[in-house]
């Protein structure tokens, strides 16, 4: 391999086939003059632009249906032609700089086009010589030489990390080997599963309990998992009133003043509301609202007056000690009830964490757009991290998470997209340039994802994702399925 | 002189085409090859700049000398109808290359190409390419080779100038693909790039004769397509007067003057405008093939053989396949580097130093 051109931070570099460089390999251009050592990442593989190869390619092609024939080439000079025209433009960007094996982020230094040797460098290694903090590991799956990739459940922790790609390239599963690793790790996790994907999670794909079925609670609103009103605040409250059910302003007043007047005399029941709103010396149309809401609430079923109630703040503190993932399975609920679902769910996590009840929560949200309201995602992404409340967003629509999202993100897990426009949005994170996005996440093959951003530390890399020896959920139910399985 | 041990066969279509294998072609060519280049004493090779974008040399062109045909002469137009006799059609060319220079010579690559068209199919065989080191040392055993093998040259006779080798050593190989077509091929019509003019240093006028002789024994019949020709009749190229001719047509020059000296053209001339087109090429038919089935010849080749712009697709193909692009030229230059431990080191433009964008010439 030979240095070829620099234009900024990218760099050109010619190679040979038998080099076998592929696109997200990295390379080490070491300049034996200097003690330095440019890091660099191949991006895309072009074939060299050599002189006389289209003539070539033309008399070959001649060659295919009418014209055949022998080449006597006693010398074997034909291979070195060969060689020649399968010569590759390896385009790369610029990672960073060894100086004295330190690793500088500039890419000012300009080495050698004729001293400098080119060598593959394992991303293993790359990883082991950045540094960084090697306790707490979880293994996401092997790189493109076959060693295994680990990240640290530090990369996680208060951060916020994105998985996105197109449908069915392994989101949702990458997404359940995070959550089961930082579980492993006895952290707390919250997963808002849209379609009960994480449902399995405490089961083997044979259908056995695994080792961390008593730590994965599946919460299925209007089943195990319903309030009621008497664990409630009033914020949590008007923020469904409000924001799930569009009550007007109006009537938010006056329903602040029926909730506090039945908060005085003491515990109350969703009867008890009932009653009152019936009762309310208010004028009609306020009264009407108030009903249908209230009747929403009630016909929702996730909100109750008898024992089946279960305290958010208890099933919390059964993870405490040991870590757990709260699955909250969204896939039965209508739009509606979701929306009060996760009003509740954040606004008690919210709480719990305000209170230091729960140290912090790693929250998975699967196609948050579908539920979570606009004025939610920056309150998740900045005012609540400083909660505790860690987000991890899984999307197959990467145009519905804000820019803002993008450029705060500190990781991102790329799947593959062939869509130009959702590489474009997605390449606007601020950790990595958009050419690397573009050119590697396009070809990515299934199960395969490219790693960016901190979890990382900035070196993009692509990764097979790992099995995982869990019950598969969620999978799309078919009509023509192969009668013999 | 016989310039092979041949194989004549009693069987005559048996060995034709015939394979790689059994191509008589010279081992003492091939040792060449390989002994010039063992004896490279250099250390670099400094590659040929302009050998990348410079057209190959072809060899065997029309090499007739200027000649003028007078007004006395008179042009004769012949109609030609295709004839569907389906009758093989055999082609051969010949392209060499510079390579480059070393500190003590030239090197330059050969390679010759035989196409023939059976049953609506091409096969080729492609020769080479063959790397050659001249120095001023071997150029006479390259010379002494021709004058073994293939030319009758007198021993006093100067080699040439290190420059001319590469187109001699290319015109042996021609003239050798030629003699084993003209051995192994039986009722073909056999077509050479360039002129049948014989009777200078590439063209003894016996082994020409011998060469055409061979190929009349055999039933074939030898067509050579100049793609420029030096002669004029009044003033103008003779290919100028196919304009307006009707194609498919063939003109003859009657009270062509007999040249003197050694020059020998050992053919009928004609101008070929085979097809529509504003092309139109010299042909010369070996002369002592009666005229009649000279030109039934060049029906024959209408009738079996696609033609574009008046010119055989059988020898566009040999061109095509022997000629090089500028990815071989490159290929050979990794080749003769890796193999003989040479360094490629680029010579700096003189031209381009001295001149910048109007330096011109070869290398500007």
């Amino acid at each position: 391999m030979r240095l070829y051109k620099k234009e900024g931070n990218s760099i050109q570099i010619l190679s040979f086939p038998n080099d076998n460089v592929e696109k997200g390999d990295y390379l080490l251009v070491e300049d034996s003059g200097v003690n330095r050592k440019l890091i660099t990442q191949v991006i895309d593989v072009q074939f060299a632009s050599v002189p006389g190869l289209l003539e070539e390619l033309l008399r070959d092609s001649t060659t295919d249906e009418r014209v055949c024939g022998e080449n006597f080439d006693p010398l074997g000079v034909s291979s070195h032609i060969n060689h020649i025209q399968d010569a590759r433009m390896l385009l790369c960007k610029i990672r960073g700089t060894l100086v004295n094996e330190k690793l500088h982020v500039n890419s000012s230094w300009l080495p050698s086009r004729s001293k400098s040797g080119i060598t593959r460098i394992p991303v293993n290694s790359l990883l082991k010589h950045l540094g960084g903090n090697q306790d707490l590991p979880i293994n996401i799956g092997e790189t493109k030489d076959a060693s295994p990739l680990t990240i640290t459940a530090h990369d996680l922790d208060g951060r916020l990390n994105i998985i996105t790609g197109k449908k069915g390239t392994g989101k949702s599963h990458l997404s359940k080997l995070l959550v089961l690793g930082l579980v492993e790790y006895k952290a707390t996790v919250v997963v808002l599963d849209l379609n009960g994907e994480y449902t399995g999670l405490g089961f083997s794909s044979s259908g056995g309990s695994n080792k961390y079925s008593k730590r994965v609670h599946v919460l299925t609103p209007g089943a195990n998992f319903r309030v009621s009103l008497a664990q409630m605040e009033l914020r949590v409250m008007l923020n469904i009133l409000v924001h799930a059910l569009n009550l007007p302003g109006t009537s938010t007043r006056e329903f602040k003043r029926i909730w506090k007047s039945l908060r005085q005399q003491g515990s109350f029941t969703l009867q008890d509301l009932g009653d009152a709103i019936r009762d309310c010396k208010c004028n009609i149309h306020v009264r009407d609202a108030l009903f249908s809401r209230y009747y929403s609430l009630v016909n929702s079923g996730f909100f109750t007056d008898d024992d089946s109630a279960i305290s958010f703040e208890k099933i919390f503190e059964e993870t405490r000690d040991v870590g757990g993932a709260l699955v909250i399975n969204l896939s039965d609920v209508s739009s509606v009830d979701r929306q009060i679902v996760l009003e509740y769910t954040l606004g008690n996590l919210v709480k719990l964490l305000s209170k230091w009840k729960i140290r912090s929560v790693f929250l998975f949200a699967e196609e948050a757009h579908l539920y979570l309201r606009e004025t939610y995602w920056e309150d998740i992404v900045t005012r609540m991290r400083h909660f505790g409340l860690f987000t991890n967003f899984v999307t197959n629509q990467p145009d519905t998470i804000k820019e803002n999202i993008y450029r705060q993100a500190d990781s991102i897990f790329l799947f593959n997209f062939t869509n130009e426009r959702d590489l474009e949005t997605v390449s606007r994170a601020a950790r990595v340039d958009s050419e690397t996005v573009k050119s590697i996440a396009q070809e990515l093959p299934p199960h395969h994802c490219l790693l960016i951003g901190r979890a990382v530390k900035d070196f993009p890399v692509m990764v097979k994702v790992r099995a995982l020896d869990i019950k598969t959920m969620g999978q799309t139910r078919l009509f023509f399925t192969n009668k013999n399985n | 002189m016989l310039i092979e041990q041949l194989n004549y066969t009693t069987s005559p279509r048996y060995n034709f085409p015939p394979s790689i294998e059994n191509l008589q072609l010279p081992q003492t060519f091939i040792e060449l090859s390989l002994s010039s280049m063992k004896n490279i004493e250099s250390k670099y090779l400094q590659p040929n700049q302009t050998s990348l974008t410079q057209p190959v040399i072809e060899h065997i062109e029309d090499a007739t000398p200027i000649m003028g045909i007078y007004d006395s002469s008179t042009i004769e137009t012949i109609s030609l109808e295709p004839l569907i006799d389906e009758r093989p059609v055999a082609a051969i060319d010949v392209s060499s290359i510079r390579i480059g220079e070393t500190e003590t010579g030239v090197l330059c690559a050969i390679r010759g190409a035989i196409v023939w068209k059976e049953k609506n199919r091409y096969k080729y065989h492609r020769l080479g390419p063959f790397p050659f080191h001249i120095t001023e040392q071997n150029k006479k055993e390259i010379y002494n080779l021709f004058r073994n093998h293939h030319f009758e040259i007198s021993e006093d006779a100067r080699a040439p100038s290190i420059i001319n080798m590469q187109t001699r050593i290319g015109n042996l190989l021609e003239r050798w693909l030629q003699l084993e077509i003209s051995c192994s091929a039986y009722s073909t019509i056999i077509l050479w790039d360039g002129s049948l003019t014989a009777g200078m240093v590439d063209s003894p006028v016996n082994e020409m004769s011998r060469l055409l002789e061979t190929a009349r024994n055999r039933l074939s019949i030898v067509l050579a397509f100049s793609k420029n020709t030096n002669l004029r009749f009044s003033g103008h190229k003779l290919t100028d007067f196919a304009e307006k001719a009707e194609p498919p047509c063939l003109l003859q020059i009657n009270g062509f003057p007999l040249p003197s000296g050694p020059v020998m053209p050992l053919g009928d001339i004609y101008v070929a405008k085979l097809t529509p087109g504003v092309c139109s090429f010299r042909l010369d038919i070996d002369k002592k093939v009666p005229r009649e089935r000279g030109i039934e010849a060049v029906q024959c080749l209408l009738g079996s053989d696609l033609l574009i712009q008046s010119y055989p697709e059988t020898l566009r193909l040999a061109h095509i396949f022997s000629t090089f692009t500028a990815t071989e030229v490159i290929g050979i230059q990794r080749f003769i580097a890796q193999q003989y431990g040479l360094r490629i080191v680029a010579r700096p433009n003189v031209r381009r130093l001295l001149f910048g964008p109007f330096g011109k010439g070869s290398e500007g």
